[in-house]
């Protein structure tokens, strides 16, 4: 017993070999992934460094307070100092006392000196300290003065050593004071400008993050439409980068390169419908030949010997004239039939259309209408698929024999539209015409207002994806009762001919 | 063969059609008269009747169908024998049922032809 088991496919298909998707794959890679770990990455630093530099600011101020503590300590001590320094000069108090609170100073400084030096830096702490020690070293001399004369030699140093210490340490304390209040209103600020950079950063992310999500997902939709009209050209990268969304790109080229098949497939039969068509008056164009080829041998062996020469010249003349005929007929319908790859060439409308009407020739003839053809001259070259642009104007203008009584008229008209570099093949019949309801379904495969036996209704769905693959497009104009217009433009490639007129 | 000749007409769009059944048919002694468009052969069975009629059923104004009641209705005695291009059993057994004495596919022979008209003459002169 045979088992069929079917490939259970690897969800994660990679298409990404495929030769329409190496230019996909050809690009860094920056996936949404990244893109959003990237903003999240953001959002961290942005509030790392808010919060470190909170963290620095406080211990910043911490240590401001710490030193003012001390610097008022110090301040106290000295001011005290230079007190008792007066007192003694005034009222010869004991001078001990004065020694003894800057030695407390001294030791305040040598305790903190660390504190202090980080704050103020070396050189200003040496000043500081060294205007102590000059002032302790006058006060010192003021101690050893015997007498009044020799106290006033001391004491405009002394004066003048005392007031630079005091004022050198309260500029610096008022220095301090001012840098801290300074700190604690920056301090209240930082969650404030914290929450606007936020803000901002938000925003930029989002509007950044939805572009790139709808920006793609409209541009994925526009490729939707696209194909479903038949384009089956395989999307090209759009930007410098790849992401999630190349993997849907390559889906989708797998896709199209199906559909493409498909859809080839589907020309391929919609073909042999239209073959089937016209072979039935391929026929009876073939009997007439083949008709008159018979009669006109048979009446040669039975008359053969009483005809003149002249007469059997004629006759075997017009034998060789029913046979050409007949040979035509094969041939634009073997033309037509011939199974075969797309080939793109430039090619000579008039030429394709003047063919195509010829292979319905007997379908016009047979419902009795009327075929009225109109070429400009000097038309630019077109570039297409010879085979599949008479599939399309036998299309068209079958479809207006199957909608217009005996009598009916169907015009064919091929001209340039000079200002577009276009060709225009406008097909117009003046038959019932295309209610307006129906006009915009008229395209889509399987849409037909003919009954099942008659019409598959692939004819203009084959013919759009036709039209195009080569970049050009097809529309109609109808009215009910003023007949239709199916207008064919294909893009020009400019023509030696077209060059000359310049 | 001391009967009056048969008038026959020969109405086909194509021109060779014609020029070969005209040598072909009048040589039993017939008299037979061509026409490439229909509406001349119904004008000039209009002034005189003839007593055989043999159109293809496919032409580019009058078809054969609207050839074959015309000229019954104007002259019921008359043979009319169908050329088709290509048989099928429906236009034949149109024409048939519409009074249509024979029909014959393309392509024949002319004795294929004479044959019919054989018969029909047959049926004229009992």
């Amino acid at each position: 017993m045979d088992l069929h088991i079917t490939d259970i496919e690897d969800p994660d298909i990679n298409y990404s070999n495929e030769p329409a998707n190496i230019p996909l794959h050809r690009r860094p890679s920056i996936s949404i992934r990244a893109k959003i770990a990237i903003s999240f990455s953001l959002f961290f630093i942005l509030s790392f460094t808010v919060t470190g530099w909170s963290y620095w600011i406080l211990t910043r101020l911490e240590n401001k307070i710490e030193f003012l503590e001390i610097a008022d300590n110090y301040m106290v001590e000295i001011q005290q100092a230079r007190r008792f320094e007066k007192n003694y000069l005034l009222y010869s108090t004991d001078l001990e006392d004065a020694l003894g609170h800057l030695k407390t100073a001294d030791e305040i400084l040598t305790q903190n000196s660390e504190k202090i030096e980080t704050i103020l830096g070396r050189d200003h702490f040496a000043t500081m300290v060294s205007y102590m020690t000059k002032y302790h070293g006058q006060l010192v001399l003021l101690g050893r003065a015997e007498n009044d004369a020799e106290k006033e030699l001391v004491v405009p140093k002394l004066r003048q050593f005392g007031s630079q210490m005091v004022s050198f340490a309260g500029e610096f304390v008022e220095k301090e004071q001012n840098s801290a209040t300074r700190m604690f209103l920056l301090a209240k600020r930082v969650p404030l400008y914290f929450m606007g950079a936020l803000f901002v950063l938000m925003v930029f992310v989002f509007t950044f993050l939805t572009r790139q999500l709808l920006l793609t997902l409209n541009r994925f939709m526009d490729y939707t439409i696209r194909i479903g009209e038949g384009d089956f050209s395989p999307i090209t990268p759009a930007r410098k980068y790849r992401d999630e969304f190349t993997k849907l790109a390559e889906a989708f080229n797998h896709m199209i390169k199906e559909l493409d098949h498909k859809h080839n497939v589907l020309l391929e039969s919609h073909k042999l419908r239209a073959i089937g068509t016209l072979v039935a008056g391929v026929a009876h164009e073939l009997n007439n030949p083949l008709n008159n080829t018979l009669l006109t041998a048979s009446m040669l062996t039975e008359d053969f010997h009483t005809l003149s020469d002249d007469e059997k010249i004629e006759m075997v003349n017009d034998v060789i004239g029913e046979t050409e005929r007949a040979q035509r007929v094969v041939k634009n319908l073997l033309d037509f039939a011939r199974e075969g790859e797309t080939e793109m060439t430039p090619l000579e409308i008039d030429k394709i259309v003047e063919d195509s009407t010829r292979l319905v020739v007997n379908q016009v003839k047979f419902a009795k209408v009327d075929l009225k053809l109109d070429c400009e001259t000097n038309l630019p070259k077109i570039h297409g698929d010879e085979q599949k642009l008479k599939q399309v104007f036998v299309n068209l203008i079958l479809n207006a024999v199957d909608v217009l009584p005996p009598g009916g008229e169907i015009r064919i008209h091929v001209k340039k539209d000079k200002s577009r570099g276009y060709v225009l093949v406008t097909v117009t019949d003046n038959g019932p015409g295309i209610p307006e309801h129906i006009q915009g379904r008229i395209f889509e495969p399987f849409f037909t207002t003919k009954s099942q036996a008659k019409g598959t209704g692939l004819g203009l769905s084959v013919s759009r994806g036709i039209i195009k693959k080569i970049g050009g497009y097809i529309h109609l104009t109808s009215s009910p009762g003023q007949g239709t217009t199916f207008t064919v433009s294909l893009p020009a490639t400019e023509s030696p001919s077209e060059i000359m007129s310049k | 063969m001391s009967d009056q000749p048969l008038k026959i007409m020969v109405i086909d769009d194509e021109n060779i059609v014609g020029k070969r059944l005209k040598p072909a048919l009048e040589k039993t002694g017939d008299i037979v008269e061509t026409f490439e468009e229909g509406e001349k052969a119904l004008a000039r069975f209009a002034e005189d009747p003839f007593d055989i009629v043999v159109t293809d059923i496919r032409m580019e104004k009058i078809d054969g169908i609207e050839i074959l009641e015309q000229i019954l209705a104007l002259s019921g005695r008359t043979k009319v024998i169908i050329i088709t291009g290509y048989a099928t059993v429906e236009i034949a057994r149109e024409a048939l049922s519409k009074g249509a004495f024979d029909f014959i596919a393309k392509p024949f022979k002319p004795s294929d032809l004479r044959a019919i008209i054989e018969r029909a003459s047959k049926e004229l002169r009992p």
